[in-house]
């Protein structure tokens, strides 16, 4: 399989904080992968590198083309909405769909146009008389329309109601995947997007403490609901992470077979929310 | 490259929409003070038409230069705004796009920095002129078609005392050259003024004046000197431009004997000297200036990582 992102002992020094620090992954071609992470854990960071945005130390290729120097070529193929990437609030909808047509190689107006018709948008608004969640849909709409081969999401639904959000991921699946393209996703509402990836990656302190693929979690994580002897039976095969709901004890392990398990309470398998923290809570630890 | 630098230019033009409403305004101001000022005169019926007969037995040449000194006096008022609107749009241009956070998503389209910042270097030095220059040229033709209907309804003959007399040609070209000889001249505070919006995280007014301000003031006391208020001053009045001049305050002094009050036909052009003004050392070192000052900008814009 191809990857379109391969990164090996990639870092980024900040004076002297490590933001990155020496992270190796490769994102394979028509995958959906959420980047998880605590605030300040290196995620923008990460993005930034990956999208030209700013220099780092090791090896990173995106696309086959280093993503700093040859940023230019790198964008003609990659589209990105972050919540820091804000559309200009002077331009008008057709102004931009003007100049985007204009610049971009890869853009097809008539297809923003089909996609804009079926939201409340209106050609000759300003961006700054949309609604919040309008934007993100104009932004959205215009980035469908790209034929690009990644697109890289940084909290693209901060400070959307659920309507919003919802509708947002619903078109992310039905208008722009198509399984050939590739999907790379940061956000703080993981349960959103736990259902559309196909990988994950956690990152803490600048380190990918997780790499790993939707599929492979049941076999590589497990969930155990204990009462108070059963935990302490289980604890013999040393869970990452522990909490208590309802006066059960839930046991988090990691490369432990549910077999061992078996006998000793509810066996099931994390969601991605919890097993977030667990990591994160366990590297703390 | 060109086909994205006139949509970069053209994105230019819907962001700072005074660059052409500003003029605008102002041929609208003349026009109207046209209208009043000759609304107000209409009064002494005598003295206009004494001025009207007298005008008529002016000479070609006179008439001529009457219609020169008009026109230049319609389009100073615009260079003057120009510069204004030239330090303002430079100061804003890289500025504005990281005070409202767009520049990631500027950034996310495939252009370079080199490109958006050589557009926006574009725009004050060869967009902003063009267009005021335009609406000097479409005000002169509206100021004259109002003071033709005005003294036509006199009676007087407006096609000889004016359409015929006024030199459209030789101001118009001269209006233009000079438009673009100033851009160049003063291209390094055009640089000066993108560096800064560049880079500066808050007031871009107040930090590319200040050096401009306090530099030839230290170096004054401290050195006792006065290098960099001679380049300030000299960049700002002595454009070498003029043949024979100096400067353009000598077209203000009295008693000379000079051009403009002699038989002979004023030609705004003939006033011009390109070959002096491009082989003078101060409009190459200027370019030059600029040139370190937009890349510094470009460098800046690139590789800075604060958003």
């Amino acid at each position: 399989m191809t990857s379109l992102v391969s990164a090996h002992n990639v870092s980024k020094f900040y004076g002297s904080t490590r933001a990155v620090d020496d992270v190796s992954f490769e994102i394979a071609k028509g995958k959906i992968t959420g980047l998880i992470g605590p605030n300040g854990a290196g995620k923008t960071t990460l993005l930034k590198a990956v999208l030209g945005l700013t220099d780092c130390q090791g090896s990173l290729s995106v696309l086959g083309l280093d993503p700093f120097r040859q940023r230019k070529e790198l964008m003609q193929n990659i589209c990105f909405i972050a919540d820091v990437a804000v559309l200009p609030r002077w331009i008008r909808v057709t102004q931009l769909l003007d100049f985007i047509e204009a610049v971009h190689p890869h853009f097809s107006r008539s297809k923003a146009e089909e996609l804009l018709a079926k939201t409340k948008i209106k050609p000759d608004s300003k961006v700054r008389e949309l609604s919040k969640g309008m934007v993100t849909q104009f932004h959205l709409s215009i980035i469908t329309a790209i034929d690009a081969k990644l697109l890289i999401l940084d909290e693209p639904t901060l400070g959307l109601d659920i309507i919003f959000r919802k509708e947002f991921y619903g078109n992310l699946l039905n208008d722009y995947f198509d399984g050939e393209r590739t999907i790379l996703i940061t956000t703080h509402q993981v349960e959103e997007i736990e259902n559309l990836l196909t990988d994950l990656m956690f990152i803490n302190d600048g380190k990918i403490v997780l790499n790993a693929s939707m599929e492979d979690l049941p076999a590589r994580y497990v969930e155990l609901l204990a009462t108070g002897e059963e935990a302490d039976a289980a604890r013999q095969f040393k869970p990452i992470h522990e909490r208590e709901v309802f006066g059960k004890q839930v046991l988090m392990f990691e490369d432990v077979s549910r077999d061992r398990l078996e006998g000793m309470g509810e066996v099931r398998t994390p969601g991605v929310a919890d097993l977030f923290v667990a990591k994160i809570k366990g590297a703390a630890a | 490259m060109i086909q994205s630098q006139f949509a970069l230019i053209r994105r230019e033009l819907w962001e700072h929409r005074a660059i052409y409403v500003m003029p605008l305004v102002i041929a609208l101001l003349v026009s109207l003070m046209a209208i009043t000022g000759q609304v107000a005169v209409s009064g002494f019926d005598h003295a206009v038409d004494m001025g009207i007969l007298g005008a008529t037995n002016l000479g070609d040449n006179e008439r001529s230069a009457a219609m020169t000194v008009l026109m230049i006096s319609l389009s100073s008022t615009f260079v003057f705004a120009m510069w204004i609107l030239i330090a303002f749009y430079a100061l804003d241009a890289l500025y504005a796009e990281r005070k409202d956070r767009s520049i990631l998503f500027w950034r996310s389209i495939p252009l370079t920095d080199f490109e958006t910042v050589l557009s926006k270097l574009i725009t004050a030095l060869l967009v902003i002129p063009l267009i005021t220059f335009a609406i000097i040229m479409a005000t002169h033709l509206i100021v004259l078609l109002i003071t033709s209907m005005w003294l036509g309804a006199r009676g007087a003959n407006t096609w000889y005392l004016i359409w015929t007399a006024a030199p459209f040609f030789d101001n118009w070209t001269a209006t233009l050259t000079f438009l673009m000889a100033l851009s160049l001249w003063l291209s390094p505070f055009v640089g000066w003024f993108l560096f800064v919006s560049a880079f500066t995280k808050r007031s871009p007014l107040l930090i590319a004046s200040l050096p401009i301000a306090i530099l030839p003031l230290l170096e004054k006391i401290i050195f006792k000197t006065h290098v960099f208020a001679e380049a300030f001053f000299v960049r700002s009045v002595k454009m070498p431009l003029f043949a024979g001049l100096d400067n353009l305050e000598l077209l203000f002094q009295e008693g000379e004997d000079f051009k403009m009050m002699g038989d002979s036909s004023l030609s705004l052009l003939g006033l011009l000297d390109l070959g002096r003004f491009f082989s003078s050392l101060g409009l190459w070192s200027g370019i030059v200036v600029c040139s370190l000052f937009v890349t510094a900008a470009i460098y800046v814009r690139r590789y800075r990582d604060d958003s």
